[in-house]
């Protein structure tokens, strides 16, 4: 057995094509005629921008307009002015094209592979992608065409390039092995999002492997298997039937309503922690966001960013949710989250001490750019604001006014935002939760973070190993606090949710559709499953759960009773 | 000769996308376009010489611009960097 990082999951079984390289060799050559080797150079560059353009053009239908725009920067760099001109200037003393080319091109891959950071790293890859795109054509050598491959194919190569795989026919594909590579890859994100099974770094694959051997792929694990015997063969094919199953039997719920087994129909989005994952979330089937954190766009940077910056980024998240809800939850850093330039001080306890919306009312410009930032935003869609870390009622009434304050200013200086914003909050600590009907009373909506009410009900650290074992959401404390904020919110009307682990745990959902919850916030990968198993539940069969779950005086009398209930 | 020193604030740097639009934005002003980062010239209407900068999040760079219409050069290129690239 071969092994090698899987970076793409799935398990593939199919027959190995090696994609062998192309010796672009050739004879040096003295040019008399430059002029004539100069037009010959850009024939050859024109030809490969049309190829790339029309490679591009398919890519975008089998991966996505992003994909295909990473395509179309192969035509930016093969008409780099820069290195055009050195071309030309190889080709000026003597130099046959290819040979100045070929020069030009491995003085960037040099360069690019000697980086000390992956993203420029990775540039090497497309410069040599387009340095045998243009010299195949300079050649007259025809490119493997991958269009062509038969069903059940699996695709071996050194180094499986962007171009490549634009020409692969996702069905006839079932898995791909390759020597270089790794998660980060370009070739490794197109192999997820064509959900092809593929494994990188596999060494030695090209000479261990013969065209036609049987071979079997696990994208998960990272493992080949060459020429498998039958009993793994058995086994694999029976694992990956298990696989498909599962998925098909997922895929049922894509673009259907969440509903329980009586038809009570609730709403499953996404926690989110960058603009661009909205997509991500719809493409999960994500009903819209129910926790975008804020905190990556003070990350990675200098210096606070400004209202435009941040604008810019809420919008962009607004927009490509269409309409659907977005909840943005402003900065809650500090505890463990640092932002070096905000110079906070070190704290003997910091999870109990000068954070979240406590930092934010004491940093009252920061906080009012980034409201600003997010009321203008709500003009593009559908947005809410939500504070972290409540723990009285003085922060949210202190919150809510700077909002009104706010507001009044963008009135008054005509820029448009949602009248009718609403202003939740989070619910995650144990004070929160015993005055939960207090706070309902101020509050447009809770959501329930059961990651830090977890923690501060139990105040107990996940990450201490010696108390870790009190840290759980089914430890009847818990239990019974996230029980009466739901009761609190809805006995005041407003909608509760929850977007910590909990509220994708199978253990858990019958319980919160017995106390009332509406909203269910979960990472996106988790969202068909999630749909599924409220589908499984009817209100009656959910509160007996709950009446049982909730009697019980220990988390593992608890957990014993869940985990025999949902297997 | 106009020249103008600026922090790259995007979290990502100089990587593919902004190089190629910063170059090519570069690429219709009729003047020399360099950025001198760490003590080296690089060609601005150039992706790859952009790339192999290694211009990061943070990084002190002097964007110089010499000819015909520098100044314009000069202020659609700094704002370009100052603006993150819209990102």
């Amino acid at each position: 057995m071969l092994k090698g990082i899987g970076v793409s999951s799935g398990i593939g079984i199919g027959k190995v094509l090696l994609i062998e390289e192309h010796s672009l060799t050739y004879t040096p050559k003295q040019i008399t005629d430059t002029q004539a080797e100069k037009k010959r150079f850009n024939d050859a560059v024109e030809l490969f921008c049309e190829n790339t353009e029309k490679q591009a053009e398919a890519l975008k239908v089998s991966a996505g307009a992003k994909e295909a725009e990473i395509m179309l920067g192969h035509i930016s760099i093969v008409k780099d002015p820069f290195l055009i001109g050195e071309v030309d200037k190889l080709i000026d003393g003597g130099q046959c094209a290819e040979a100045s080319f070929e020069t030009m091109c491995d003085m960037f891959i040099q360069i690019f592979s000697a980086a000390d950071d992956d993203v420029t790293k990775q540039r090497a890859a497309d410069v040599r992608d387009v340095k045998s795109g243009v010299l195949s054509i300079l050649l007259g050598i025809s490119e493997v065409r991958l269009s062509d491959a038969p069903p059940e194919t699996v695709l071996c190569a050194k180094e499986l390039t962007p171009s490549m795989i634009a020409e692969i026919k996702k069905e006839n594909i079932v898995g791909i092995i390759t020597e270089t590579g790794s998660t980060t890859s370009h070739s490794a994100i197109l192999a997820r999002v064509l959900e092809i099974p593929a494994v990188m770094s596999a060494a030695d694959i090209m000479t261990a492997a013969k065209n036609g051997d049987t071979v079997i792929i696990d994208g998960g694990k990272g493992d080949v298997i060459l020429s498998p015997d039958e009993a793994q063969l058995a086994d694999y094919t029976q694992r990956r039937e298990k696989l498909l199953q599962e998925r098909r039997e997922l895929e049922k719920f894509r673009e259907k309503p969440t509903a329980s087994a009586d038809g009570t129909v609730y709403e499953l989005v996404c926690n989110i922690g960058k603009p661009e994952d909205a997509a991500k979330a719809l493409e999960f089937d994500g009903e819209g966001v129910g926790l975008f954190r804020t905190e990556f766009l003070f990350m990675d940077k200098t210096s606070v960013p400004t209202e435009e910056e941040q604008f810019t980024e809420y919008k962009k998240a607004a927009v490509m949710l269409k309409g659907k809800p977005l909840i943005i939850r402003t900065l809650d850093i500090g505890g463990d989250k640092d932002i070096p330039y905000l110079g906070l001080a070190k704290e003997e306890n910091p999870f109990m001490g000068f954070r979240a919306i406590r930092y934010c009312l004491k940093n009252r410009e920061l906080f009012k750019t980034q409201l600003r930032a997010i009321l203008r935003a709500s003009a593009f869609g559908n947005v809410s604001i939500m504070f972290p870390l409540i723990t009285c009622v003085d922060e949210v009434r202190e919150g809510k006014a700077l909002v009104e304050e706010l507001k009044a200013q963008l009135r008054s200086e005509g820029v448009d935002f949602d009248e009718n914003i609403k202003v939740g909050i989070m619910t995650e600590t144990a004070a929160s939760g015993i005055i939960a009907d207090l706070l309902a009373a101020e509050s447009d909506f809770f959501s329930i973070g059961t990651n830090d009410l977890t923690g501060y009900t139990m105040a107990a650290d996940r990450g201490n190993s010696d108390v870790s074992y009190l840290y759980s959401a089914l430890q009847p404390s818990v239990l019974r606090m996230i029980k009466s904020i739901i009761e609190a919110g809805r006995s005041r009307g407003i909608p509760v949710g929850m977007c910590g682990e909990a509220a994708a745990d199978p253990m858990m959902i019958p319980l919160l559709i017995s106390f009332g919850l509406t909203e269910f916030s979960v990472s996106a990968p988790s969202v068909l499953r999630v749909r599924k198993c409220i589908s499984t539940w009817t209100k009656e069969k959910a509160d007996e759960a709950a009446a049982k779950a909730m009697s019980f005086a220990t988390q593992k009398e608890v957990y014993d009773y869940l985990a025999s209930l949902t297997g | 000769m106009v020249s103008k020193v600026l922090t790259v604030p995007n979290a990502q740097g100089f990587h593919m996308r902004p190089a190629s639009v910063f170059s090519t934005a570069m690429g219709k002003y009729p003047c020399n376009v360099t950025i001198k980062f760490n003590g080296n010239s690089y060609n601005a209407k150039s992706t790859l010489n952009l790339i192999a900068a290694c211009m990061k999040c943070g990084s002190v760079i002097e964007l110089i611009c010499d000819g015909d219409q520098e100044n314009e050069a000069l202020a659609e290129g700094a704002k370009m960097i100052e603006d993150g690239f819209g990102e």
